[in-house]
């Protein structure tokens, strides 16, 4: 697979525990501990995973 | 003296500085449509990213999101942040329209779709699409300011005239500079966002007791707001994704952000941009939420959960200069959104309608004048469209639901730009048959109110809009010889860049 595939792929990923966990694992967890934690950490882990892609750009003309 | 006084002061010294600075910008002011509306592609990475998110985040962030989490709780935050997790895209299509844009000297993202589907029909179409869609979504900016305003000088002020307030500093901060006058203001703006607003909820939470006893009051308060769907039967999944789906493309059906994915000067400068403004979002979205989840707790039973803000705002507990400084912060993004969004549509108006449509052959410089004439003409709409809607209640008539409503329309066009740079096989009847059609449905299904199977009208206008796109598409002549030099340019261009 090309590594646009795999940006894909993994942003498919993201957007499926995006709905998964929320409303199939955390439903009944009404702390902060459930839902809000999740998505904070969620949030943190596709921006991570966007610095690392852009870590990789260089410089060309346009 | 009164808070009134205070408010009026305050806003005083916030239009002086941003005139200042809009005409200090001004002082770099070149000639050219390109100069104006895109300040020749020459901006930097800081400027960018500041730009950018003073352009994203706007009213809706403080007023709007803090109201939806204030009244469905934690669902609110994973909407928003699903926003910002959408931005993983920008590793695909900042590279891309960037390349494009210097390379075919694209002015407004309409421009792009004409020259790449061959037919100035698309590009006319999603710029008919924009103009309807974003007058909604500009009027919701100064629907904020007017709030706020009346809200923090306890009904004083009236919501009208903040609403004029947001209109006449959008139209100066968009007509005196163009892009540079509007990225400038939009800097300095996104600086008062975030600064005043973290000042607030350190305020709030050391109210409350510090995060810890924040949190276990919320938990004990309202345990029922941490958990999708809420007892209240808030965030369905339906709910969500209806929510969800336009803002998750925001990035590249919003005119007024993606064509900023022309200005940066250099690769580095679009690093920057892309960083800051993740950063940026996740504080800021955190903070507004937070910022919600306070209000639950220290004004509970608001009938109207958009003035949750206000009300926060004019309790004891924060120092009235704290208070208007806060004010001044939101209106600062709520104006820095509006002119951006005034400055795109008349860089649509002039290059996808004028231009291409009405008169091909008008000069550089008629094209410019029409441009200017349309800022005011598009601030009143939003103007009338805000007063209308201001007094207006349910959850239909809130910020964060109208707003997706807006992004809702503009969704329509996502098909057509993902065949501009992923698809050779797009065709331009595609592109147009889809993006009128699938706006028609989200239109009926917005204004009847209905939602078949429970589904919000953006999620109904995409599941008619895409398959549409491709049976055209597949059904009609692609333009071959374009596609194959714009795609196999980015092949090229991207490969040398090491972007995916």
């Amino acid at each position: 697979m090309t590594k646009s595939a795999w940006g894909w792929v993994w942003f498919a990923f993201l957007l499926a525990l995006d709905i998964a966990i929320p409303w199939y694992v955390l439903t009944s967890v009404e702390k902060v501990s459930g839902a809000f934690l999740f998505w904070t950490v969620w949030a943190a882990v596709a921006i991570i995973s966007v610095f690392v892609i852009l870590a990789k750009w260089r410089g060309v003309e346009g | 003296m009164s808070t009134t006084f205070w408010v009026w002061f305050g806003i005083a010294v916030y239009i002086a500085a941003g005139l200042g600075i809009a005409l200090m910008a001004r002082r770099q002011l070149g000639v050219g449509v390109s100069e104006f509306f895109l300040a020749n592609r020459k901006v930097g990475g800081f400027i960018s990213a500041m730009s950018y998110s003073a352009t994203t985040y706007s009213a809706f962030m403080m007023v709007g999101l803090a109201g939806i989490t204030y009244l469905t709780g934690v669902g609110a935050l994973g909407f928003e942040l699903t926003y910002l997790c959408g931005m993983f895209m920008m590793v695909f299509f900042l590279p891309r329209f960037w390349l494009v844009g210097k390379k075919y000297g694209y002015v407004s993202p309409m421009e792009l779709l004409s020259d790449r589907y061959q037919n100035k029909g698309v590009g006319a179409t999603t710029a008919i699409l924009a103009l309807v869609f974003l007058v909604p979504y500009g009027a919701i900016q100064l629907m904020g300011v007017g709030l706020l305003m009346n809200g923090v000088s306890g009904g004083a002020i009236p919501v009208w005239a903040g609403i004029v307030v947001g209109v006449v500093c959008a139209i100066a901060w968009s007509s005196i500079a163009g892009l540079r006058s509007v990225a400038w203001t939009d800097a300095f703006q996104a600086i008062i966002m975030i600064v005043t607003s973290a000042a607030v909820l350190g305020v709030i939470i050391a109210a409350l007791g510090g995060f810890s006893a924040f949190f276990s009051k919320l938990e004990a308060a309202s345990p029922g707001l941490l958990t999708v769907p809420t007892a209240g039967g808030a965030w369905s999944i339906n709910m969500f994704i209806g929510l969800a789906l336009p803002w998750l493309f925001f990035l590249i059906s919003n005119p007024q952000v993606s064509q900023r994915l022309f200005i940066p000067k250099s690769v580095t400068a679009m690093k920057q941009m892309l960083g800051g403004f993740l950063i940026f979002g996740f504080i800021y979205t955190m903070i507004s939420v937070l910022w919600g989840f306070g209000a639950t707790l220290l004004v509970p039973g608001l009938e109207n959960a958009d003035l949750a803000t206000p009300k926060l705002l004019s309790l004891a507990l924060i120092p009235t200069g704290l208070a208007i400084v806060v004010m001044i912060g939101i209106t600062a993004a709520a104006i820095s959104t509006i002119d951006s969004i005034l400055l795109t549509l008349s860089s649509v108006w002039a290059r996808d309608i004028h231009k291409g449509l009405i008169n091909p052959k008008v000069s550089e410089k008629g094209e410019l004048r029409v441009g200017q004439w349309v800022i005011p003409i598009m601030a009143i709409i939003a103007f009338g469209f805000a007063w209308w809607a201001a007094d207006k209640t349910g959850l239909n008539f809130m910020i964060a639901p109208l707003a997706s409503a807006a992004s809702a329309g503009l969704l329509m066009a996502v098909p057509a730009i993902f065949g501009a740079f992923f698809w050779k096989r797009a065709t331009a009847l595609g592109a147009m048959v889809s993006c009128i059609t699938g706006a028609i449905v989200v239109l009926i299904f917005q204004l009847t109110g209905v939602r078949p199977l429970g589904w919000w009208p953006g999620t109904w206008g995409f599941i008619v809009c895409v398959p549409l796109f491709v049976i055209v598409s597949l059904a009609t002549k692609p333009p071959r010889e374009k596609a194959d030099e714009f795609i196999g340019y980015l092949r090229g261009a991207l490969k040398k860049g090491n972007f995916i």
